[in-house]
This record gives structure tokens, C-alpha cells and sequence, in this order.
């Protein structure tokens, strides 16, 4: 029997023997205990369903099975006076994004919890393979390799994608209302495959795409007590998190070994990627690791109306797994490739902080004051490595070392506001932020960002209220070392040739240059009536980066969007509401050391999204339902040269095709009510998809003008979809 | 009768005088300046008489977490007044005829000119600890957002947490349109679909972190669901673990994988470098190798960070 069809049984059976105990009263009991809850199960039916390789993203996250499902289901046994309870809740039972949830519990003393979740991803259903995964990760191809074109002619995958399931456990106790305890633990459990590249030769040779093996583990505990005093409260809490991979390795058979014939070829091979080509190539997976964090925070309350918040919290991450060989390619051996230490043995401290001051001595002015401190601390021995494996085929000598990422950020904010009677009320502040970066590894060393923050606060009317935000901000550095961390990285001197090679002097990266900000942000709540509620909500943001001549050089971005509800009678609600949104970037590269192959490129994204729903109780019995949402993308990547001289013809900018997206929803449902207690529904849900991104619309895994490169082929699918719901539930109260 | 009416209208009325505080921490000396004076035991009128005139309301109520707790089985005497718990007493309500803010009832509806201090001090009288804690200074408190903005007590329109609207997204979809609105896009976390909700990452009551997350960095948020970016790695990419966002953009993308700009151009606005040509790849076949499938992660497959020893260029 399969899981769908024992599903179907279970869920047939649920709904059988709970309805079973309807009629015998209001409120169903079963000897010393009541009973009360809702089911509700039906049929889903796909009149017009996308088809398999149109799938991907029409059930990215959800099953959408046709047949039998259950929507719903709450069942509460509890103790006439309600001291004790038993709660079981599901939904979906038997699809692959089913729900289950205990709950368990005493009145106001403890509570028990269990939840059972399982969260499809599906990544892709059109890609095709050639090779064999002979065991998890390892994937072959004959020998001989097959000509390149043959690659489109590989088996189709079906689905790719990675389930994760997840299943918590709390346990809640409240000896006292001041007091209370919590222990929950969560496991995620990660399953599946998810598609990834392996380079075979050196840089700009031949890349595979194939699939990651997925088998991840993550545990989650977190113990927390808090205890609440009239004047102060108290927090500890300890979390930790222990993330285990059951794969470290993806090797993968090299298409290129021994196809010296070119790309263009008939059949297609490898030309010069074929010359020296190793049979095969691997790419490592995360290793496990572990964090501890410990946190204690609280909070007093001062005269005069002050009250201060603390919190420090101390986390320590892991991180000891063994390293992997050097090369999957046994015949590659040099002493080079001998490495300093069996794992890297990985230890990172952080240190987060966190202070602040609230008063309203001076009323009607609040002051309040925060100050936050975290700092990142890797305290990892630097590894020293005297050469490297080269894509499996050629070793280097090269004495680098792997240095560690520290960094600490300060923040501090302070803000006056005064109300002027209930009206008018006025913010405003000022901030600072730092970060201080290892200098070995990072351009900047300290960036200091300072803020100025003015807020106005107004309510005209009892049926309107604006809340007015501009935030300007200036980031300044210290320095820019360009080559800060290539020149820390190599033990030996370094030429100047590498040194220009490795990176241009005129960029500014854009997380530590320096900026200008400017952010202004609307907020208007409008409800000139119980029946008629809405808010107007805009925003505007420009960066401009200051003595960058490469990199990025700004981005603006603006949002604008309303949402309202009307409710003319008791009986009827429509509600509509429309955002737009759209951002830019401009930036600006270099190709080589000249200024003539300086490019720049627009990017800007546009955004629509808006909805409709109406809900109406057509009679006492009956309730409609209607709603349709609309979001449509629309990006452009418009790249040209800078200035008026010709470029060679390798970076001569070309404009790209726009990628636009749109998902367009409609959904309309009748719900009945009879007998009471039970409910008849018919919905009907209508769901169009489409996308064109000329990057993927007709990839298949040989492209000759991709070179001798093979790719799995994913192409995201539009759809259309039609749904039915039947359905019919039953309240056991 | 009457000095009790005059009490509790002076006692509205000096609330009213403070509405504008927005002081209102986890049962801060502020919160109980605002709290209504203990009434005496006289002027309560008890639940049943509530029911009377207010059937529906307290059978709807009676099917609540909170209803149940404090019609079946208060913990203390502040839980035994039921209704007239958050409501105030109710003896001068009743003697008033009933009829909404008469006799200086509280009704937390929208246009009850109790302020808002005093309302959330009500609720953060009892809900102090916890998630509550750092409520005082934070985003929403400094907004004058009151509970009920957000929460519905008295009937169960949420699924938990008794939300104001059916779900989180709905809730906080009230004010934030705009993160509402990029749930819609096609590069999403589940938050659509139900398997994810706001505060999967935030609290909204007020936390000791930027943005309101629950952990104490953006990357230790993300790290709860995707622990194996962690770390730390031989080889690290420096951005990454300073912070997530300075690639993605978490409430939704139109670009693969969330991130804020398409490869190679997110890339590319650091990586600048002849010695692998920074070419405007496009549409032409030399580029396609670097704009299709995967872009630069084609090779780079190991982009948050390599354990590889040879992994120094996160392609291995």
C-alpha cells in the first residue's frame, strides 16, 4: 500500500470515527473527559494540472496531490474542568508537506508540545543526466567518455530537490507566574539532492554540473529560564546547535577525459580541455560542526521612570572535522600537497552585548539610549600550506596561509522624543556604527557610520495617524588597503605583476567603502470608521558610494503601496491593496588595466504586487469567499562601456534580455454550513506562472556555445493550474 | 456608588492626561503608575453577570487560551476577576445601564480613548517576562503600537498566538506592505505556502538585536536553519560571515537563490580583477559559461566557504 493511499485511509477512518461521536451532544464526552475540535477532509481534484517537468514551481514548497486529502484537523480531549488537556492537530496527512502537532499540558502550570513538519523543495524537474551514481555522490561515466551531445540525451532525473522534516519538542513550566522554564529541542532532518558544479581543469577549462548528495542533520536545544519580579525580570538561556553532514565529498567522472575532438565537432568533444584532463574531479561538502551559546539578560525598573535592559550572551562554535586529501587523483603526488594539521580544528568566540536606557524623568520627553557590541572572534590556529592540488591535475608551490575573519561592530543610538499634547510628537536622534575588521584579512580596518534620525509623530484625527522616518547616514574609513589580504595570504614576496593582477586599486568594495545614505520612510494609518481601515505605507532609499571609481557606485531604491479594508455591513468585506517597488544599481568594472575596457552596468529591478479578496455571508448558512493576487518582476541588467572609445571586442558590453516573472492567483469558495455542526465546501483555485530568463529557457545540459562544458539542464517551467476542493467538515464541540 | 464612579472616572481621566506614554515596559514602575488603582472588591461584579448582557462575546472568549485559564482555573485573584481582569470593574458599567465606555470601562477597541500606555500596561502586567522583556525601547513601543494593534483575545481568529488576523503574515502585513508583498516573489522562503511565518526570525516585542531578530546577528539567525554555512571553514569568504544580507535578500527576490542582484553582477561588484577577466559577460558564447545554470558558482561551488585544502578559490 502506498504512503498516499494509507493516508487516504487513515484520514477516511479519522473522519469516520470522529463525526461518529457527533451527535451524541454539544459538547462530546467520553466518560471522565470531553472532547472538541473540527475536522475537515475532502477530495482535490486537478481538472488541468502542469505537467511533470512543469511541476518545479508550482509545488516549489507544497504537495498538491490529486485525491483524497485532509485539510484539517484539531482534537482536544480535556478534564470537565479544564486542568488537563490533550491536543492533536494535523493537516495534509500523507502528502509530502504533511503537519502533525501534541500538545499536552496542565492549565496555567506546564504545557508539552510535539510537532512533526515536512517541507518539500523542489529545485527541478527537467534536468537530465548521463552519469551513474554508483553510490551516494559518486557519479560515472563510461569509458570512453561519450561524445558531449550525448549529455541531452541522458536519463531525465524526474525530481530534484531536498524534503526537510523537522520535529520539535517543547516543554513549558510555570511553577509560578513569575516563574518559568522552557526546554525545546528541534531537529531538522535534510534530505534529497541539490544540483552543483565541479571544475575539472584549471580556470576557464570544463565544469560539470551534477548533484550534491543531501543528508544533513541539525539539532537544536535551547533551555531558557525567565523569572519576572515587580521590578526587575531575569533571563538565562543556554542554546545549542549541532549540525551533522553525512556526505563530505561529491566526485564526479570527468566528460572531457580522452575527447581531444573540438566542441564543434561531429560528435562534439573536448579539444584543449580533453589535453592533460584528469578522469575524474571533486568538490568538498560543508563539514559538521557545533555552537554553545549562553545568554543571561534582564531588566530593572529605576525611579523617576527609567528603566534599564542588559543582556550578555557568549557563543563558542566548533568546527574539527578531518580534512579531505589535497586531490581525488591518486597519481597526483608531490610533497606539496602535504598539509599542516589533520582537521583545522576551528574555534570562533562571540561576544554580543547589549545596554539600554529608557526614561521619561523629564515628561513629556522619553530619552532613550542603546548601545550593542558583538564581536566575532576566531581564534583558529592560521594553517600554513606550502602548495595546492590545481583541479585535481597539477599541483602549485605556494606558501598561503589561511587566515581568520575577525571583526567586531559597535553600535550606539540615542534619541530624544517630545510629544506636544496628542497630536504632534517629534524624534529626534542620532547614531553611530563601527566595525573593526582584522586588518590582515579585510581593505578597511574601522568604518564609522554615523546617523541622524528625525521622526514625526502625527494624529490629526482620531481616524488618522502618519509616522514620518528620515534617516541620513555618512560612512567614513580609515584606510583602503587593496591588497591587504592577498599580501597577508603569501608568505613569500609577492611581484608586482601578481599584485596587479590579483585585484584593481580603484575599487571600493561596497560593505566597507565609504557611503552616503539617505532614507526617508511614510506610515499612514487611516480607519475613518470601524468598517473602513487602511494604511498607506512609502519608501525611499539612496546610497551613493564616494571615491569608488570601481565597484558599485549607487543604488536607489523606492517602494510605494496601500492596502484597504471595507466592511459596508456586518455581512460583507472586500478588501484591495497594491505595492510597487524598484531598485537600481549601477556599477562599474574593469576588465583588464586599461580604462578602455571599463564597463557599467544598470541593474534594475521593478516590482507589482496587489490583491483583491472579498469574504460575504450570503445567509445564515452560506459564506463566499473570492480574493486574486498579481505580483509580476521585472529585471534588466542594461551593461555598456564607459566613455567613447572602443573596446576590445572581449569586453564589449552587450545588452541582456529582461528577466520577468509573473504569478497570478485566483481563488473563489463556497462554504455551507449544516446540521450545525457540519460544513460543506466547494473552492475552486486557478494559478498561472510564467518566467522567461534567457539563461535558462531552453538550457539543455550540451549547449556548444557553452563549450565543452555539461550543465543538468534545469529549465524553471511556467504553469497553469486549475484546482477543485471538495470538501466537508464536522465540529465536535 | 458614587465616589466609586467618580474614582474610576478620575483614574481614566489621569490616564488619558498620559496618553502619550509609550513607557510601558515589562511591568516597569511605569506600568504600574498606569495601571488603574486597586478597586475595591465591591465594585467588582463577576463574570456571570458579564454573560448576561454579553452572551456571544463570553462564550466566544470561553473557548480562548486565555478564557479558559481564567474562567476555569485562575492562579490567582487577579485571574479569578475574569473579564473584569483587563476590562476594569464592571459594577459601574452595569449601574450605568452598560453601553460602550460607560462607567469607565476599558474597551480596547480602536477608538477607546484609553491611551495606549495604559492598555498594553494592562496586558504587560501579567506578560512581562519572556519574549516580552525587552519591549520597552523597542521599534513598536517607541511606535506607540498597542497589543491589540497586533492580538485579539477575545476570540480565536488566529490558529495561536491570538493574533488580530488569521495568520503572522496577515498581522504584520497591516503596516509592513512591502515585506508582505515580496513573500510574492518567485525566489521565496516558504512563507506563502505556510511553512514560515515572520517570526520564524523576529520578535516583534523587542529584542536586543538590530531588525528585531530573535538571535543576536543576522547570521546566527540564518545559521538556526542553515547551521552548515556556519563554519568556520579553512578557507573563508570574508563577507560571509560578517553578514548574510550583504548578498541575499531574505523576504524575497525576483533573482535566484535571494539574492539581491543577479550573478555574475553580484559578484562582481567586488571582484574586480584582470587576472580573471571582469568581462561584461552577457549573451555571447565566451560568456555563457558564466551566466547560465549556476553563473560564477558553476566553479565556485563552495562560495560561503571551503574545508578543502585545496579549496582556497571556494571551487573545490
Amino acid at each position: 500500500m502506498s504512503a498516499r493511499l494509507a493516508a487516504t485511509v487513515m484520514m477516511i477512518a479519522a473522519l469516520a470515527i470522529l463525526t461518529s461521536l457527533g451527535p451524541a451532544a454539544a459538547q462530546v464526552s467520553l466518560g471522565p473527559v470531553n472532547l472538541e475540535g473540527e475536522v475537515e477532509g475532502g477530495v482535490r481534484l486537478l481538472p488541468a494540472a502542469p505537467s511533470q517537468a512543469d511541476r518545479q514551481k508550482f509545488e516549489e514548497y507544497r504537495d498538491l496531490p490529486e485525491g483524497a486529502f485532509l485539510g484539517h484537523l484539531r482534537m482536544r480531549i480535556f478534564t470537565p474542568d479544564e486542568q488537563y488537556s490533550l491536543e492533536a492537530t494535523g493537516s495534509k496527512w500523507g502528502q509530502r508537506d504533511q503537519e502533525f502537532g501534541l500538545g499536552l499540558g496542565r492549565l496555567g502550570l506546564w504545557s508539552f508540545g510535539f510537532s512533526w513538519d515536512e517541507t518539500p523543495h523542489l529545485l527541478s524537474t527537467t534536468a537530465r543526466m548521463l552519469e551513474t551514481e554508483t553510490a551516494r555522490g559518486v557519479f560515472t561515466l563510461p569509458t570512453p567518455r561519450p561524445p558531449l551531445d550525448a549529455a541531452n540525451f541522458g536519463r531525465r532525473l524526474g525530481e530534484i530537490g531536498v524534503r526537510w522534516d523537522t520535529g520539535r519538542f517543547s516543554f513549558r513550566l510555570t511553577p509560578t507566574p513569575d516563574l518559568e522554564l522552557r526546554a525545546d529541542y528541534t531537529r531538522i532532518d535534510k534530505r534529497g539532492d541539490r544540483p552543483i558544479g565541479i571544475a575539472f581543469g584549471g580556470p576557464g577549462s570544463n565544469l560539470l554540473e551534477t548533484l550534491q548528495p543531501i543528508d544533513e542533520t541539525i539539532h537544536d536545544l535551547r533551555l531558557k529560564v525567565n523569572w519576572a519580579h515587580d521590578r526587575w525580570q531575569l533571563q538565562f538561556g543556554y542554546a545549542l546547535s549541532i549540525f551533522d553532514n553525512g556526505h563530505r565529498l561529491v566526485t564526479a567522472d570527468n566528460p572531457c577525459f580522452g575527447l581531444p575532438a573540438p566542441v564543434t565537432a561531429t560528435p562534439p568533444g573536448c579539444g584543449a580541455d580533453a589535453g592533460g584532463a584528469q578522469p575524474s574531479g571533486g568538490v568538498s561538502l560543508a563539514p559538521p560542526n557545533q555552537a554553545h551559546t549562553w545568554n543571561l539578560a534582564g531588566g530593572v525598573n529605576l525611579p523617576m521612570n527609567t528603566r534599564i535592559n542588559a543582556s550578555v550572551a557568549y557563543g563558542l562554535r566548533f568546527q574539527n572535522a578531518g580534512f579531505l586529501g589535497q586531490t581525488v587523483n591518486p597519481a597526483l603526488v608531490s610533497p606539496l600537497l602535504g598539509l599542516p594539521a589533520g582537521s583545522l580544528d576551528g574555534t570562533v568566540a562571540t561576544t554580543h552585548v547589549s545596554l539600554q536606557a529608557v526614561t521619561r524623568a523629564l515628561s513629556p520627553l522619553t530619552l532613550s539610549a542603546k548601545y550593542r557590541y558583538y564581536d566575532y572572534n576566531d581564534v583558529t590556529k592560521e594553517l600554513q600550506f606550502a602548495g595546492r592540488a590545481v583541479n585535481d591535475r597539477l599541483v602549485v608551490a605556494e606558501n598561503v596561509v589561511a587566515l581568520r575573519p575577525d571583526f567586531t561592530k559597535q553600535n550606539a543610538d540615542l534619541d530624544a522624543k517630545w510629544r506636544f499634547g496628542g497630536l504632534l510628537a517629534v524624534t529626534v536622534g542620532t547614531g553611530w556604527e563601527r566595525w573593526d575588521r582584522n586588518e590582515k584579512v579585510r581593505e578597511v580596518p574601522t568604518t564609522d557610520e554615523y546617523f541622524a534620525r528625525a521622526v514625526v509623530d502625527l494624529t490629526p484625527a482620531d481616524w488618522l495617524t502618519a509616522h514620518l522616518t528620515y534617516r541620513p547616514s555618512a560612512r567614513r574609513i580609515d584606510a583602503y588597503n587593496t591588497w591587504t589580504h592577498y599580501l597577508s595570504q603569501h608568505v613569500d614576496p609577492v611581484s608586482p605583476a601578481a599584485l596587479a593582477n590579483n585585484q584593481s586599486p580603484l575599487l571600493r568594495k561596497y560593505d566597507e567603502g565609504e557611503r552616503d545614505r539617505q532614507r526617508l520612510d511614510l506610515l499612514l494609518s487611516i480607519a475613518p470608521s470601524d468598517r473602513l481601515t487602511g494604511t498607506v505605507n512609502a519608501g525611499w532609499k539612496s546610497d551613493d558610494y564616494l571615491r569608488s571609481p570601481l565597484g558599485l557606485q549607487g543604488a536607489t531604491s523606492w517602494s510605494a503601496g496601500a492596502d484597504l479594508t471595507f466592511t459596508p455591513f456586518e455581512r460583507l468585506s472586500v478588501s484591495a491593496g497594491y505595492v510597487r517597488e524598484w531598485i537600481f544599481e549601477k556599477q562599474r568594472a574593469r576588465s583588464g588595466t586599461d580604462a578602455t575596457s571599463d564597463w557599467i552596468s544598470d541593474n534594475a529591478d521593478t516590482v507589482d504586487t496587489a490583491h483583491v479578496g472579498l469574504k460575504a455571508k450570503l445567509s445564515e448558512r452560506i459564506d463566499w469567499r473570492l480574493g486574486a493576487s498579481y505580483s509580476t518582476a521585472t529585471g534588466t541588467v542594461q551593461t555598456r562601456n564607459a566613455g567613447g572609445v572602443t573596446p576590445p571586442p572581449a569586453v564589449s558590453a552587450k545588452r541582456v534580455p529582461a528577466f520577468v516573472d509573473s504569478l497570478l492567483r485566483f481563488d473563489a469558495g463556497l462554504r455551507y454550513r449544516f446540521r450545525d455542526d457540519w460544513t460543506a465546501g466547494l473552492a475552486y483555485a486557478y494559478e498561472t506562472f510564467s518566467q522567461h530568463d534567457w539563461r535558462s529557457d531552453m538550457l539543455n545540459p550540451f549547449v556548444p556555445a557553452v563549450g565543452s562544458s555539461i550543465l543538468l539542464g534545469t529549465q524553471p517551467h511556467g504553469y497553469d493550474a486549475h484546482v477543485v476542493t471538495l470538501t466537508l467538515g464536522y465540529r465536535f464541540r | 456608588m458614587v465616589p466609586i464612579v467618580l474614582a474610576l472616572s478620575a483614574s481614566v481621566a489621569s490616564c488619558t492626561k498620559s496618553r502619550s506614554l509609550e513607557l510601558t515596559g515589562a511591568r516597569s514602575a511605569r506600568v504600574e503608575e498606569l495601571l488603574p488603582p486597586p478597586a475595591p472588591p465591591e465594585s467588582y461584579i463577576g463574570v456571570q453577570l458579564c454573560r448576561a448582557c454579553h452572551p456571544a462575546i463570553a462564550a466566544t472568549f470561553a473557548q480562548t487560551k486565555m478564557g479558559r485559564l481564567f474562567l476555569n482555573a485562575p492562579r490567582n485573584a487577579k485571574e479569578r476577576h475574569a473579564c473584569e481582569t483587563c476590562h476594569g470593574p464592571g459594577k459601574a458599567h452595569m449601574e450605568a445601564g452598560g453601553g460602550r465606555g460607560k462607567g469607565g470601562l476599558i474597551s480596547f477597541a480602536r477608538n477607546d480613548p484609553t491611551p495606549i500606555a495604559v492598555r498594553n500596561a494592562i496586558c504587560l502586567d501579567c506578560h512581562a517576562k519572556g519574549d516580552r522583556l525587552f519591549w520597552t525601547g523597542s521599534a513598536h513601543a517607541g511606535s506607540d503600537v498597542a497589543c491589540t494593534s497586533c492580538h485579539r483575545v477575545m476570540d480565536n481568529v488566529s490558529h495561536a498566538n491570538n493574533l488580530a488576523k488569521v495568520n503572522e503574515i496577515e498581522t504584520c502585513g497591516t503596516c509592513h506592505l512591502q515585506k508582505r508583498a515580496q513573500q510574492m516573489r518567485s525566489s521565496h522562503m516558504p512563507l506563502r505556502e505556510g511553512k514560515m511565518s515572520c517570526s520564524s526570525c523576529h520578535n516583534p516585542h523587542g529584542t536586543v538585536s538590530q531588525a528585531l531578530l530573535k538571535e543576536s546577528s543576522p547570521n546566527e539567525t540564518c545559521y538556526t536553519c542553515h547551521a552548515e554555512k556556519r563554519g568556520p571553514f579553512l578557507w573563508e569568504h570574508v563577507p560571509v560571515p560578517e553578514n548574510c544580507m550583504n548578498c541575499h535578500e531574505p523576504h524575497g527576490s525576483n533573482h535566484e537563490k535571494l539574492l539581491k542582484v543577479s550573478m555574475p553582477r553580484l559578484c562582481q561588484q567586488c571582484h574586480v580583477l584582470p587576472g580573471h577577466p571582469s568581462n561584461p559577460y552577457g549573451t555571447d558564447p565566451p560568456s555563457l559559461r558564466f551566466t547560465v545554470a549556476r553563473q560564477c558558482a558553476n566553479c565556485h561551488a563552495t562560495i560561503h566557504g571551503s574545508n578543502h585544502p585545496a579549496g582556497r578559490f571556494f571551487a573545490r
